[in-house]
């Protein structure tokens, strides 16, 4: 009996302190309050915690050379060893990195900083209140040293500027040049400026299924990952246009589109692929099943698929040429990247300076140099601080010929555009329908209707 | 007087036995309750509102009544999903049980190595990670360079290449095909026990009065074993309808294959722009908690009826 009591006593202690951990968390107030309430930032006016400025926590998405620990590692020991804050990094993915930080914003576990582009920071997080305005750190100076288009993106409508924006490229295709010259198709290429016209790549899209008799390149909708490529293609194909100038509405009903997408769909060497996703293909490219990748940029032209394999190569060694998207005139407009850091308004003043100062070092120094360097993209500004940051590549032959013949063609941000997360949903699952077979003009016109629907909110 | 006596005493020892008993049930009951039973009253409630992920604390939104419900019979996308579910369910519930069955009684007679390693095999894909099993199944389904293209081009079956799980036409049979080969391992170790305790007696009873095996088998083995069979057919069905890893992994419930479990997963963290999600997608998960609750219902009925 006294066994009895003593295991019935310990279970209920262990009872009581497992409700007692169960319910734990709830003691500390959160300082966010409902944006939608109060119409303004949240907990801006939140008395800051002091003590803990010494440490911050920043979420990086897999943004270029940043993805690698290796290459982040030694810059943030700098930084630590420079302002005394220590950094405790994250990275996301793009499969579920939304999901992780929508989570944190509820569970009132954001980071303090993040880095990733404008559809998120500025278009979504920024638009609903929980980023800091950080347009105090940027001076005249900085105005004309940053990209005009790069600092417009970053900034908001009602003039907010929620990202600091860090590096750019544009994203292009690839394509396996030896497969290309095997099928006489290399003669559609303009090699010296990386360009080539609709009617050139229809061809050889003909020659290279000819020769092959299988699938030359893939449109991929499996999800939204890698998007950017199957866009650009569609939009350049005939010079449709995705969204409006303003950026208020999705217009990728036009008839330059819809013309684009029959004239894909009709070719035997293309494949509208369900079970694909950007990422997918380009490693399909990579070995050598593909001879095109529309999901392409620097990054993947310096180290293809990430396999460490060498720079411009598929694994068995075949050159890959990194093109810009094929146009009626061969004058292309590309989609562009634009990463940078944004910080989570968590209502800790100490914090919100502490990463203050991590966004000035990498962005705003002459550090910035080596930020840009290790993405394995151009760096936003031209200078920082007196430090040149033009020619931060001047040394890679790869680099300076994409900055030469691809950056030049960086078209409109349009991924601020309201709705952004929606649209891009309404796009992949068009073109599963396109692939389908079902009917082009009328598929278009209700996933349109819909990223509309919910860019009206 | 000696009678009366000795009844107290043991209803003290009834009470201390039953508060002992209670005091063991106690971890189980707070974690059943605070894991399983107030998230499914939130979820109803929060069905109820316009509940978005923003919102601070539980039920954030506003009480919109049954719009959610009313909404979801109009949307498109989760009457696809649905449609699918139910596709999965009637597809994979019975041919999971007969499939299982059938194993079973060909090897729960087998010697104890045998059929242990015949449990082993079958067992195999359910305590694998469905993240690892999913990644081998993904590689045999690929479209350029899948072992099953490659095996039937090779047999000259087909010409050009399938594109398993692309094409409308072929990827929920795909997904179905995973889901059997991960469900019907525990069925084969439940069967297999429930036929090796069938009373043996009444067996030799039926033979001794002529019984064909067949006979044997429906009229005194199967009914013996109607609560495992029960049990199995609740449980396949409850997976089936909660099919997710599969299509999260695979599909991303494209290719006509969105169940309503990925589809509320879709919801609720998916589209972050749009307002309402947490409520429409827990109104979701009760419409497919119904479902659930009335094929289960449906099953005890008629197993009870058997």
């Amino acid at each position: 009996m006294k066994m009895k009591k003593l295991v019935a006593a310990a279970l209920a202690a262990a009872m009581a302190l497992s409700l007692v951990a169960c319910g734990g968390g709830n003691d500390q107030k959160p300082a966010q309050s409902n944006p939608s309430a109060s119409g303004s930032q949240p907990a801006q006016s939140t008395p800051a915690p002091s003590g803990s400025a010494t440490e911050i926590t920043a979420w990086i998405y897999p943004v270029g050379g940043w993805t690698s620990e290796e290459n982040v590692k030694p810059l943030i020991e700098q930084f630590t060893a420079d302002t005394g804050i220590k950094v405790n990094l994250e990275w996301l993915a793009y499969a579920d990195g939304d999901d992780k930080v929508n989570t944190a914003i509820t569970a009132k576990k954001a980071p303090d900083l993040i880095m990733e582009g404008p559809e998120r920071l500025v278009a979504n997080w920024g638009a609903k209140g929980y980023m800091v305005d950080l347009s105090d750190m940027i001076d005249d100076t900085d105005r004309s040293e940053i990209n005009a288009a790069a600092l417009a993106a970053c900034t908001s409508t009602d003039g907010k500027v929620y990202q600091y924006p860090m590096f750019i490229t544009a994203h292009c295709m690839g394509i396996n040049l030896d497969a290309f010259k095997a099928a006489g198709a290399d003669q559609y290429l303009n090699l010296d400026n990386h360009t080539w016209t609709t009617e050139g790549f229809i061809k050889a899209v003909e020659a290279l299924y000819a020769k092959k008799g299988d699938t030359v390149a893939a449109i991929y909708c499996k999800g939204q990952g890698g998007d950017q490529g199957t866009r650009a293609l569609i939009n350049n194909m005939y010079g449709g246009t995705f969204t409006n100038a303003e950026h208020t509405a999705y217009t990728w009903d036009d008839p330059n589109n819809i013309k684009a997408l029959e004239q894909l769909k009709s070719m035997p060497g293309i494949a509208f692929d369900a079970s694909l996703e950007g990422g997918d293909e380009l490693k399909l490219m990579y070995q050598e099943i593909l001879d095109m990748a529309f999901c392409w940029n620097i990054a993947q032209q310096l180290d293809p698929a990430t396999a460490g394999t060498g720079a411009g190569k598929t694994m068995n060694g075949q050159e890959i040429v990194c093109m810009n998207f094929p146009s009626p005139d061969g004058t292309p407009v590309l989609q562009g990247g634009i990463w940078g850091l944004g910080i989570f308004n968590n209502g800790d003043q100490a914090k919100i300076d502490a990463a203050k100062q991590f966004v000035k070092y990498f962005c705003d120094s002459e550090h910035a140099a080596d930020a840009a360097k290790i993405s394995n993209f151009f760096s936003a500004r031209s200078a920082a601080e007196g430090t040149d940051l033009s020619n931060i590549f001047a040394d890679n032959a790869i680099m300076t010929d994409y900055n030469k013949v691809i950056l030049p063609n960086l078209g409109d941000y349009y991924q601020i555009t309201t709705g952004w997360a929606g649209a891009r949903t309404e796009w992949w699952n068009m073109l599963q329908k396109v692939g389908k077979g079902e009917d082009i003009a009328a598929s278009v016109a209700e996933h349109v209707a819909n990223a509309n629907a919910a860019n009206a909110g | 007087m000696a009678k009366q006596s000795k009844q107290p005493m043991s209803r003290a020892l009834q009470r201390r036995e039953n508060i002992a008993g209670y005091l063991f049930m106690l971890p189980c009951l707070i974690f059943f309750i605070g894991f399983v039973v107030i998230p499914m009253i939130i979820c109803i409630l929060t069905s109820l509102t316009d509940t978005n992920m923003h919102d601070p604390g539980l039920i954030g939104g506003s009480f919109i009544g049954l719009d959610n419900f009313v909404r979801l019979w109009g949307d498109k996308d989760f009457l696809a999903a649905l449609k699918n579910t139910f596709v999965i369910v009637i597809v994979s519930v019975p041919t999971v049980c007969a499939f299982s069955l059938w194993v079973s009684s060909a090897i729960y007679k087998m010697k104890g190595p045998v059929l242990s390693a015949f449990r082993c095999i079958f067992y195999l894909p359910v305590v694998t990670g469905s993240v690892a099993v999913t990644v081998v199944w993904a590689w045999m389904y690929n479209n350029y360079y899948g072992i099953f293209n490659y095996v039937l081009k090779g047999l000259g079956l087909i010409e050009g290449r399938i594109n398993w799980l692309g094409d409308e036409k072929f990827a929920l049979g795909c997904i179905i095909l995973i889901l059997f080969t991960t469900s019907v391992g525990q069925p084969i170790v439940l069967y297999v026990s429930a036929l090796g305790n069938v009373d043996q007696t009444l067996i030799e009873a039926a033979q001794v009065d002529g019984a064909t095996e067949m006979q044997v088998f429906w009229k005194v083995k199967w009914p013996q074993m109607m609560p495992t069979t029960l049990y199995i057919l609740v449980i396949t069905t409850i997976n089936s309808f909660q099919c997710f890893a599969l299509i999260q992994l695979l599909t991303k419930g494209g290719a006509g294959t969105d169940t309503v479990m990925y589809r509320i997963y879709w919801t609720a963290f998916k589209l972050t722009e749009q307002a309402g999600h947490f409520g429409y997608a827990n109104a979701m998960g009760v419409v497919l908690a119904i479902f659930i609750g009335l094929l289960s219902a449906v099953q005890f009925k008629l197993a009870k009826e058997k």
